[in-house]
């Protein structure tokens, strides 16, 4: 309510389909308050009975990293992929050994 | 037990779940009035969702009782007479502000937390399982009328004065929700009703007063009347007008 002059907060709101399922970001709600923050995602994103779980985080306590120099390096950083490095011929050319020396 | 077979019975046990089914279809429908208007987007999603979970509660109230008397659930909800309604005089009054709104609610959902605790325990099954099943749904309206009540009771002086004021004001018709019924004897007798209105009243009342004290200074005690479910007003008429539109204008058509 306006006339109680709070700031409403915004809340991240996660929500899990079956046990087991991972949480996955569903979207967010105002309120002004933890209690309502968990009355609101129910209304939002558990009424019709699709969520077994909810994990309702206010914005303020999410750490955030978006800093291109930390996640987006300028330099090739390909060999840090688990596809960057050419490991399939080199276990091919183990593979050809290993028969030659079993005398296949 | 000869409930659905002896006519004395039946219209006690009838006259028992339309005072519950009309409580919880007006209350249903006063609340529906915020949708779209209410203080926050989010709240407006609650409120609605609530106002459609005291309908669907109704209609299940409805349905059973339309087992019993070979009726039907739809003419029962909206093919009545204003006059024939049998909801408490609580739920007499238009909506008001949103304080209004909220007192009222918070007094309705004690008072019917308490009538379902003891309605689970009914002898008659059919009602015992139906009022387990709202009671589970009853326990989140339950909390979300207490954060209300809580955030306007701790907000600024304005806003508490409106609550406090809406309280008093709905103090005496909330006692209505235990008004007695003409077939309470019966229904005692065969624990289709396990305690007495009167004792369940004193129950609420005591919780209630308790809660309540710290936001209006003590509330005198007070006791239901014999006519509490029988005061109907403008209020009511025009909001049965607006519910019963529909069902008026195409008498019998299905959906």
């Amino acid at each position: 309510m306006s006339s109680t002059g709070e700031r409403d907060r915004v809340w991240e709101v996660f929500r899990q389909e079956g046990e087991g399922d991972p949480m996955i970001h569903s979207g967010n709600v105002n309120a002004p308050d933890e209690e309502l923050a968990m009355h609101y995602a129910r209304e939002f994103y558990g009424r019709r009975g699709e969520s077994q779980r909810l994990w309702i985080v206010a914005r303020e306590a999410i750490t955030e990293l978006d800093d291109a120099d930390l996640l987006k390096p300028p330099f090739d950083r390909s060999h840090k992929k688990p596809g960057g490095y050419l490991i399939k011929h080199k276990l091919e050319s183990a593979r050809a050994r290993a028969g030659e020396h079993s005398g296949e | 037990m000869s409930l659905e077979t002896e006519a004395g019975s039946r219209a006690a046990v009838a006259e028992l779940l339309l005072s519950v089914a009309d409580d919880e279809f007006v209350i249903g429908f006063w609340d529906s009035e915020w949708t779209g208007i209410a203080p926050m987007l989010e709240e407006d999603v609650a409120t609605s969702s609530i106002a459609q979970d005291e309908i669907g509660h109704a209609r299940a109230l409805y349905e059973l009782l339309a087992t019993l008397t070979d009726d039907d659930a739809d003419r029962i909800a909206f093919g009545r007479d204003s006059a024939a309604y049998r909801h408490a005089a609580l739920l007499e009054h238009a909506r008001g502000d949103w304080a209004f709104s909220v007192a009222r609610r918070w007094l309705y959902e004690t008072a019917d937390a308490v009538r379902l605790s003891a309605l689970a325990r009914s002898r008659w099954e059919p009602l015992a399982n139906l009022a387990s099943k709202m009671r589970r749904e009853e326990t989140y309206h339950r909390m979300h009328a207490d954060a209300w009540l809580r955030r306007l009771a701790d907000g600024p002086r304005d806003v508490r004065a409106r609550l406090a004021g809406s309280l008093v004001r709905l103090w005496p018709d909330a006692q209505e929700v235990f008004a007695p019924l003409a077939g309470e004897e019966e229904l005692v007798r065969h624990g289709v009703l396990p305690d007495p209105m009167a004792a369940l009243h004193a129950t609420w009342q005591a919780e209630v007063r308790a809660n309540l004290a710290p936001i209006v200074g003590g509330l005198a005690p007070a006791q239901p009347s014999v006519d509490g479910r029988e005061r109907r007003t403008d209020d009511f008429r025009w909001l049965h007008g607006q519910f019963t539109l529909v069902a008026r204008s195409e008498v019998g058509a299905t959906w």
